[in-house]
């Protein structure tokens, strides 16, 4: 078998001998900025030294540890958000995969709501929802709707005609040709919108978190920049960018294994899986 | 033989534009149908007026932001001239970068991670720190526009410029084709529609973007306006503002595609038509055609 996977202690020495030279740069980059400050090549209250970034860094995730509440904020407002959001955008768009007449009254509003830059409704928003946690949340799932509609609807619309030729001509029903042949077919497109999806949600709830809220980096993040304590603005602004990795892998993880069959090598893991499974099936 | 095909065909013709304009009908009847209910809603005491603004205060408001009191041009002026400003410089700056990075293999090895990071960032985050930097006013602004703008283009250009197929570029080398010749023949054709698709997402993050710099900053411009309206529970105006937002967004979509047809003609049909009439026009000198 040759895409078995390497053992573990090989992958991590080939990760650090293609990493080292990223590494060895960026602490260049961030030695000559350092030496220019302290030489007084660049004066500026603006700009921070990367050392008092580092300081930042440190008290704000160590020893204080602020921060760790304004992310879980954020990370429950921009999920939450995304999670209505999606569920209401995937029933809606299959409705519409089904129902040609619910398409056809659907999709210019959807279209509308599309064109009108969801952020310009945060001030009535927050007017509606309150000071809280509801208009973030609210705003996330008004910006993250529309990609997930759109793309769910395509990927549920079009669909090979000579599969579903052979999926009627065996006599398949309607339930199964959409379980078999349409979700399958839409879940690969379904994932590129989930993925915008969740980064605009992130957006939502910071820009809700800018016009007015409590807690949240977002908040967080203005207050430090009108204090002009830049150090700590950009150190708070690493965690919004944890938060984007963190649910942006996450759902490349899920992606990966719900739409397992797009990949070669998770293709191959599940067969082999399954294969296991049968074969104790088998045994027994 | 040839009669009864137009008959026929001009039938099916008015049968398919009745069916259109049936179907049209029925769209505008469930609009004003959720409109009136809207609108009794409100007058009953379902939905308060105060938040949730009736439709027939919301053309009022159309009607004094825009003829009465005419403020809104203003604000418009304000936010869709540095829109425009900041869509142009970001993206020309992206489209730059991303062709130097897409043609340099080493620059494009050591700046993934950055990219990939920045690519994590939601870019509009970095408001608060421009505007703490760069003061109120303009150059803030202009700013966050095109730090918002900058990145669908780069990573359009980027993808564009290498996702260049490999059969194509072997029979443009096996032709002894330059390197110039191999740009502007097989590169860009392929590279231009992708870009323009990075454009227009460009152009509508822009509006966002300026959206949350008038925000924070509330001075002028239509997201400010929409802000103070709310603030003062002056509902129905800000809905229209609102709404102003979308038609604008709707003719940025339009503009967008026309845009498109126009730069990447290759790829539509009436680009395609217009094109080879130019072409025909200069070389033949047809002028009946």
């Amino acid at each position: 078998m040759s895409d078995r996977p390497l053992p573990l202690s090989f992958r991590a020495i080939d990760l650090g001998i293609r990493i080292l030279p990223h590494l060895i740069i960026f602490a260049i980059l961030i030695g000559i900025w350092e030496v220019a400050m302290a030489m007084g090549l660049i004066t500026s209250i603006m700009i921070p030294r990367p050392s008092a970034i580092g300081g930042s860094i440190v008290e704000l995730y160590i020893t204080e540890g602020t921060i760790y509440r304004h992310f879980f904020i954020t990370l429950t407002e921009a999920v939450l958000g995304f999670l209505i959001g999606a569920s209401i955008a995937v029933s809606l768009a299959v409705c519409s995969s089904l129902s040609d007449p619910f398409r056809r009254y659907v999709t210019p509003y959807a279209i509308v709501l599309n064109v009108t830059p969801g952020i310009a409704l945060t001030p009535v928003i927050i007017a509606w929802f309150g000071y809280g946690m509801g208009s973030k949340i609210a705003l996330a799932a008004i910006i993250s709707f529309f990609p997930i509609f759109v793309n769910t609807l395509t990927g549920l619309v079009q669909v090979d005609e000579d599969r579903e030729e052979l999926f009627k001509s065996l006599g398949a029903g309607n339930t199964q040709i959409f379980r078999k042949l349409r979700v399958p077919a839409a879940l690969p497109l379904m994932f590129a919108g989930f993925k915008i999806g969740l980064t605009t949600a992130l957006i939502g709830a910071v820009v809700a978190e800018f016009a007015q809220a409590t807690d949240g980096v977002g908040v967080l993040m203005s207050r430090f920049s009108f204090q002009l304590n830049m150090a700590a603005s950009l150190a708070t602004l690493l965690s919004m960018t944890l938060i984007g990795l963190l649910l942006f892998y996450s759902m490349e993880f899920l992606d990966d294994r719900i739409v397992f069959w797009r990949r070669e090598g998770r293709r191959a893991a599940a067969s082999r899986a399954r294969s296991k499974a049968w074969a104790a099936q088998a045994r027994k | 033989m040839a009669t009864q095909d137009t008959i026929s065909a001009s039938a099916i013709n008015g049968s398919a534009l009745s069916l259109r304009n049936r179907r049209i009908a029925k769209h505008i009847g469930i609009f004003l149908a959720l409109i009136i209910l809207w609108e009794i809603g409100s007058r009953i005491g379902w939905l308060d007026p105060l938040f949730y603004p009736r439709p027939s205060n919301i053309l009022r408001s159309f009607w004094l932001i825009y003829v009465a009191n005419a403020n809104v041009w203003f604000h418009l002026y304000a936010t869709m001239s540095l829109v425009l400003l900041g869509w142009i410089l970001g993206s020309v700056l992206g489209i730059g970068l991303g062709a130097l990075v897409g043609f340099n293999a080493v620059l494009r090895r050591f700046l993934k991670p950055y990219v990939i990071v920045l690519e994590a960032t939601p870019r509009i985050a970095v408001a608060p720190l421009l505007i703490a930097a760069l003061g109120f006013g303009v150059s803030s602004k202009l700013a966050i526009i095109m730090l918002v703008c900058f990145f669908a283009p780069f990573i359009n250009t980027l993808s564009g410029v290498m996702n260049v197929d490999e059969d194509r570029l072997e029979l443009f080398r096996s032709m002894r084709a330059s390197k110039s010749q191999i740009l502007r023949k097989l590169v860009l054709p392929d590279a231009i529609p992708v870009i323009m698709a990075g454009e227009r997402l460009a152009l509508t993050a822009a509006l966002s973007g300026a959206l949350v710099a008038e925000f924070i900053q509330r001075d002028k411009g239509i997201g400010s306006l929409i802000l103070v309206y709310t603030r003062n529970l002056n509902m129905s105006s800000a809905f229209a503002c609102i709404f102003t937002l979308t038609i604008l967004g709707f003719l940025i979509f339009k503009g967008m595609e026309k845009l498109d047809h126009y730069i990447a003609y290759w790829k539509h049909e009436d680009g395609r038509e217009r094109m080879s009439l130019k072409r025909r026009r200069k070389i033949g000198g047809h002028s009946d055609v």
